[in-house]
């Protein structure tokens, strides 16, 4: 089908598999993705290395790597430095949102997050990436 | 989800409920365990960090998921309590007692906002909790620090498609390194071509080969340079948790098909018995054989069901430390807890039947049982009350212990609270059973103030009704002066039971195994009256018989011989008198949900796959019953 426009593939990394539900399930309404999960930073690696990801949605305080190292990494790297990036943490930590933007993120939302907000990030951010 | 409207987002959140429910029940199950390791380190000049960081993280994600479905209260009060752990963690604060006070009492008080939320009970206020959290003494903890020798090494890990396909990934890998030393750094490396891989720094004391053995895998370990290496601090690493969680409800439904099984099962075997007699041996043991082998299936898939429906009892067991401390602070008592057998596997749904009789009897434990410090000082004993609680599997059973070293119950005491209350307790030493029936029959068991003083009571009816109705028993043992240890005694599952099928009159019934001490025929000559009680003798003794024929108003032939069931303790045994016994096999037990047809004696019904319905026995009442009125 090739008038079909090609599904994106949006990986989901946090810690709490509620919390994936919730993002997933928000961003259902978005037609064109499917997604994929990592429970941890190391495991977000993971996934980029064996899958294609066209957009991460990243939670910054997990076990065994920061979200923030995550971001420096794929950033730092050749072939993954163009993944969007769209940050998604617990409020209270107002000093990481201009860390994270300076360090490659491209939105920063926090938790509680709207989840027509967040869809729509998303989809533009596919749009235009 | 409409999403012309932004006002539909809490219902949106709404759905994810059950989820986070289940979720924060995780958290609090891994906060209770890591607090209880806390504890031992309270005044101590540096705690350990990775305790820190995952209560810290627990917290953290606590915040956020309650945040998300707009429960505040949790929300900030979850805030507090990880804003307590960093500063722990960042080491400007010490943990010192009245700290380590507040975060129990914090994490006490989440847990009841998230249960107040989930039952739609009102919110309690987190003010105070949070005021205690604030004040925590600050204290600048001393330094320390130790150090030991081990070798230190570097394993690098290529993941790819294929090794993931085989369960090889970084979670799996570090799981594996983790088992044969510590880990102390895990990060993601770029390689020459852009490839990715991960680092992994590994401090063991581990033969080479061992490490050499990981490169099947895709894994290079190399030993380091500086073979003696000062041990630095481990970073925390978690695997992430493999657990699938699912609904009780839904296994409850798995363990209704396999009970169904079961039964077609039992009916294919009658048919194929028929079938024997018409044809060709040839023919007929195949099918015989297949049939046994799907028996042996079913046992395996009833096993494997079951398995899936087992939780470690340790779990109850770290909360009763909480409320034990928390009642020996009201009391100005000092109480140690011993646990053992936390890993004790027992049913979900018992566990679940089991926690608020485990909370009475280790309440009435702290409360009426041990004694303050100065009247333990005066008898000689140990400043600290010892409350121990211990489980076992023995069998199909599960025995759980409550013991302590307290004063012990008062017989004298109970002896004339009981005349009191219109009992008759009788002129004979009270023994322990007999202690146990006074102090947990209504009209005493629930009056308060004045029963405290006999060392035990409040709720044991309710305790002993609870344990009962799960097939369970429970018993006494006290000593004056010496303590009192209670024995709760329980099926590990219910729905599918061992039973002894008999026959009265004609009529089957089914008897749980579980209950049954002893089977042995009697002849009918050797029965006697005694008070208008029938009896026989056994072990040098004699028990009262029950005949089933009579419970359930049917005649019976008075025949030479028959079966006779012992059922009950050693001090209050009790005969179930039958026709014969059937045969023993597997029943699955369902609930008689029909108010009709419940009757005192009768705990359920099955099926034995002539589809002809058997009503099993509830030993228990049936036990009662030959205690209360004469047979």
């Amino acid at each position: 089908m090739p008038d079909e426009p090609r599904t994106n593939n949006i990986l989901v990394v946090d810690d709490s598999p509620t919390m994936r539900r919730m993002v997933i399930t928000s961003l259902g309404s978005l037609r064109t993705v499917k997604s994929s999960q990592a429970g941890s930073g190391l495991e977000a690696i993971e996934r980029l290395a064996i899958e294609p990801v066209d957009l991460m949605v990243l939670d910054l305080n997990m076990p065994d790597m920061h979200g923030m190292e995550v971001i420096d990494f794929v950033r730092r790297h050749q072939s993954y430095r163009n993944i969007p990036i769209v940050v998604l943490t617990t409020k209270g930590e107002e000093s990481s949102r201009s860390q994270a933007l300076a360090a490659g993120a491209n939105r920063y939302l926090t938790k509680p997050f709207d989840p027509r907000q967040l869809a729509d990030i998303v989809g533009s951010l596919l749009k235009t990436s | 989800m409409d999403k012309s409207n932004p006002d539909n987002t809490g219902e949106f959140f709404n759905q994810f409920l059950d989820d986070y429910y289940a979720e924060c029940d995780e958290h609090l199950v891994l906060i209770r365990r890591a607090l209880v390791m806390l504890e031992r380190e309270v005044g101590a000049p540096a705690v350990d960090r990775s305790l820190l960081d995952n209560l810290f993280r627990s917290f953290h994600t606590l915040k956020g998921i309650s945040g998300m479905v707009g429960l505040a209260a949790a929300e900030q009060l979850a805030h507090h309590l990880e804003s307590y752990l960093r500063e722990l963690r960042e080491g400007t604060v010490a943990l010192s007692e009245p700290g380590f006070e507040a975060l129990g009492a914090g994490v006490s008080l989440l847990e009841n906002v998230i249960n107040a939320r989930r039952h739609d009970q009102p919110i309690p206020s987190i003010d105070e909790i949070v005021a205690q959290l604030q004040a925590a003494p600050h204290v600048t903890p001393g330094a320390s620090g130790s150090e030991s020798v081990v070798q230190r090494w570097q394993i690098e890990f290529t993941p790819t498609a294929e090794l993931a396909a085989r369960d090889v990934n970084v979670n799996t890998v570090r799981a594996r390194l983790q088992e044969i030393g510590e880990l102390i750094q895990a990060k993601p490396i770029v390689k020459g071509a852009g490839e990715i891989a991960f680092e992994f720094v590994l401090t063991t004391g581990v033969d080479e080969t061992v490490l050499k053995s990981l490169e099947a895998d895709g894994l290079v370990a190399q030993r380091l340079e500086d073979s003696a290496v000062h041990k630095a601090q481990p970073v925390p690493l978690i695997a992430p948790s493999t657990v699938v969680r699912v609904d009780l409800d839904r296994l409850d439904e798995l363990m209704r098909i396999v009970g169904d099984l079961v039964i077609s099962r039992t009916r294919l075997d009658d048919q194929l018995t028929q079938l024997k007699l018409v044809t060709p041996p040839a023919a007929w043991r195949p099918l015989q054989e297949t049939s046994l082998g799907i028996a042996r299936q079913l046992r395996d898939l009833r096993e494997s069901v079951i398995r899936v429906r087992m939780v470690e009892i340790g779990e109850i067991f770290e909360r009763m430390t909480f409320v034990v401390r928390d009642l020996a602070r009201e009391s100005g008592k000092k109480i140690i807890v011993q646990l053992s057998g936390g890993e004790t596997e027992i049913d979900k749904f018992l566990v679940e039947r089991m926690m608020d009789p485990l909370m009475h009897l280790v309440r009435n434990a702290v409360s009426h049982g041990l004694e303050i410090v100065a009247e333990r000082e005066a008898q000689g004993k140990r400043a600290e009350g010892l409350l121990s609680l211990s489980a076992m599997t023995a069998g199909e059973r599960i025995i759980i212990k409550i013991a302590d070293d307290g004063r012990g119950i008062d017989r004298d005491l109970v002896r004339e609270r009981a005349k009191a209350n219109g009992l008759d307790p009788g002129d004979r030493e009270i023994d322990d059973a007999a202690l146990l029936d006074l102090i947990s029959s209504p009209g005493l068991s629930t009056r308060d103030a004045a029963d405290r003083e006999s060392g035990r009571g409040v709720g044991m009816d309710i305790v002993k009704n609870a344990i009962e109705e799960l097939g369970g028993h429970i018993s006494l043992e006290t000593k004056r002066g010496q303590g009192t240890t209670f024995t709760l005694e329980l099926p590990l599952t219910l729905a599918i039971a061992e039973a002894l099928i008999v026959s009265v009159n004609g009529q089957r019934f089914a008897v749980p195994q579980s209950g049954v001490r002893e089977v042995f025929e009697v002849e009918s000559a050797s029965t006697k009256m005694l008070e208008n009680n029938e009896i026989i003798p056994y072990r040098g003794k004699v028990l009262p018989l029950l005949r089933l024929a009579r419970v359930f108003e049917m005649d019976y032939p008075r025949g030479e011989k028959f079966h006779v069931l012992v059922i009950g303790e050693e001090t209050n045994a009790v005969g179930l008198a039958v026709d014969r016994i059937l045969e023993q096999r597997e029943i699955v037990v369902r609930a008689l949900n029909d108010p009709l047809a419940q009757s005192k004696g009768i705990a359920g019904a099955t099926e034995l796959g002539d589809q002809r319905v058997v009503l099993i026995l509830d030993i228990t009442a049936l036990r009662q019953l030959a205690m209360t009125s004469p047979h």
